[in-house]
């Protein structure tokens, strides 16, 4: 008999450890996968966003920093992509077009951020450009050319960019927004337009009302 | 004696850098070969470790069922994704995983597998068979790479060994259910 007590006092313990195990390693039940956690963790730091030197498809070259005082919402991809990339840039139109006009250019810019620098230089950024209707002033499509300032983006971003050794590249993707200081603001699902379209807006707005 | 210290051995040499960088750069054989090895040499270690403390077993997993619970809360927890992903990424991590496959679902697994009637051995196969179906559709059939350390087609490949190992699991169920060893006595 006191060894069923036992028994169902180890069974307790069990039991507990097994929920604070799950509920410790999916940060409350909240993320099963790395990418979860990784937005969640993302969500609750707001880095601010690393300088690096851009050059867009107008070969211009100009710092992240320009874009300070407005709002920028960023994609990372390489134009070669032929699985996710097309999606998350045709979603981010679909985004660039629920944005009422007053705002666009002026108070948000949109940006594609390649991480392929080798291929997509300014020509190929372009044509990929034309392709999603972007006019490469509201919306540009740049590369970061020095490789340790591309890195260091990336992983401060959480972006994880894997060769597949074949010219392809296996990624995570997101749309992120960045606010008007420079700090990531928000990571948002991007297979998800409408929600994404309706919190970037509320924001604008809610910035007007100040 | 000599079990353990296959197991043991077993054990450190899947500690040793050089392996555990090899079976952990291919998802399959990272979730399929490398956890279940550990496992077994927690298993193998786990007689001694019997012997040494037969009272704290006797009393503290008299029917075996604390013990499979912790197996499978143990197993269960290393299908996760993101469990294998941060196995890869944080080293307290990558530490538990040498620690917990070993010695808590090895040992308690050897202890309490004895312990158990047909009727429980029975569920647990039954358990792990759904989950390994269902963790199979999920790395299958999800359009999202789920892993961050590891490409699509490994994560398919991944899907396809729990398939197997559940259709395996299967068989074995049919088997007892329709084979009584007593015929063949």
């Amino acid at each position: 008999m006191a060894n069923n007590k036992k028994t169902l006092i180890s069974l307790i313990v069990v039991l507990v450890f097994g929920v604070l195990l799950f509920y410790i390693g999916t940060d409350g039940f909240r993320a099963y996968t790395a990418e979860t956690a990784r937005v969640i963790q993302l969500l609750e730091d707001k880095p601010k966003f690393p300088e690096v030197m851009l050059e867009d498809s107008n070969e211009e070259k100009y710092p992240i920093s320009e874009f300070k005082g407005s709002y920028v919402f960023i994609t990372f991809m390489y134009t070669a992509c032929g699985t996710i990339c097309p999606i998350l840039e045709m979603n981010m139109g679909q985004v660039y077009r629920q944005i009422p006009e007053e705002y666009v250019g002026e108070d948000i810019t949109f940006l594609s951020i390649s991480f392929d620098p080798e291929r997509d230089d300014p020509e190929t950024l372009k044509e990929y450009m034309e392709l999603f209707y972007a006019d490469g002033e509201t919306w540009r499509m740049a590369r970061v050319n020095d490789d340790g300032e591309l890195q260091h983006l990336l992983d401060e971003i959480g972006v994880i960019v894997i060769p597949d050794g074949e010219g392809d590249f296996a990624h995570n993707s997101a749309f992120y927004l960045v606010d008007r200081d420079g700090y990531l603001m928000d990571v948002m699902d991007f297979t998800d337009v409408d929600a994404a379209a309706e919190r970037v807006i509320s924001i604008l707005e809610g910035d007007k009302g100040d | 004696m000599t079990q353990f210290i296959w197991g043991f051995l077993l054990l450190v040499f899947l500690a040793l850098p050089p392996v555990a960088n090899l079976l952990e750069s291919i998802m399959i054989v990272h979730m399929h070969m490398q956890m279940p090895l550990l496992v077994i040499a927690g298993f193998l270690m786990a007689r001694l470790v019997q012997l040494k403390f037969p009272r704290f077993f006797e009393n503290w997993n008299g029917n075996g069922v604390p013990g499979i619970l912790l197996f499978v809360i143990i197993m269960g927890y290393w299908t996760l994704p993101r469990a294998m992903d941060e196995a890869l990424t944080v080293p307290a991590i990558e530490i538990f995983k040498y620690i917990s496959l070993p010695f808590l679902a090895g040992i308690p697994l050897r202890d309490s597998w004895g312990k158990l009637n047909n009727l429980w051995k029975n569920s647990v196969i039954g358990f792990f068979t759904v989950l390994f179906f269902a963790m199979g559709w999920l790395y299958i059939a999800s359009p999202e790479q789920l892993c961050t350390n590891y490409l699509i087609v490994e994560q398919i490949t991944l899907g396809w060994g729990f398939v197997t190992m559940a259709l395996c699991m299967v068989i074995y169920l049919a088997y007892t259910y329709f084979v009584d060893p007593a015929d063949y006595e």
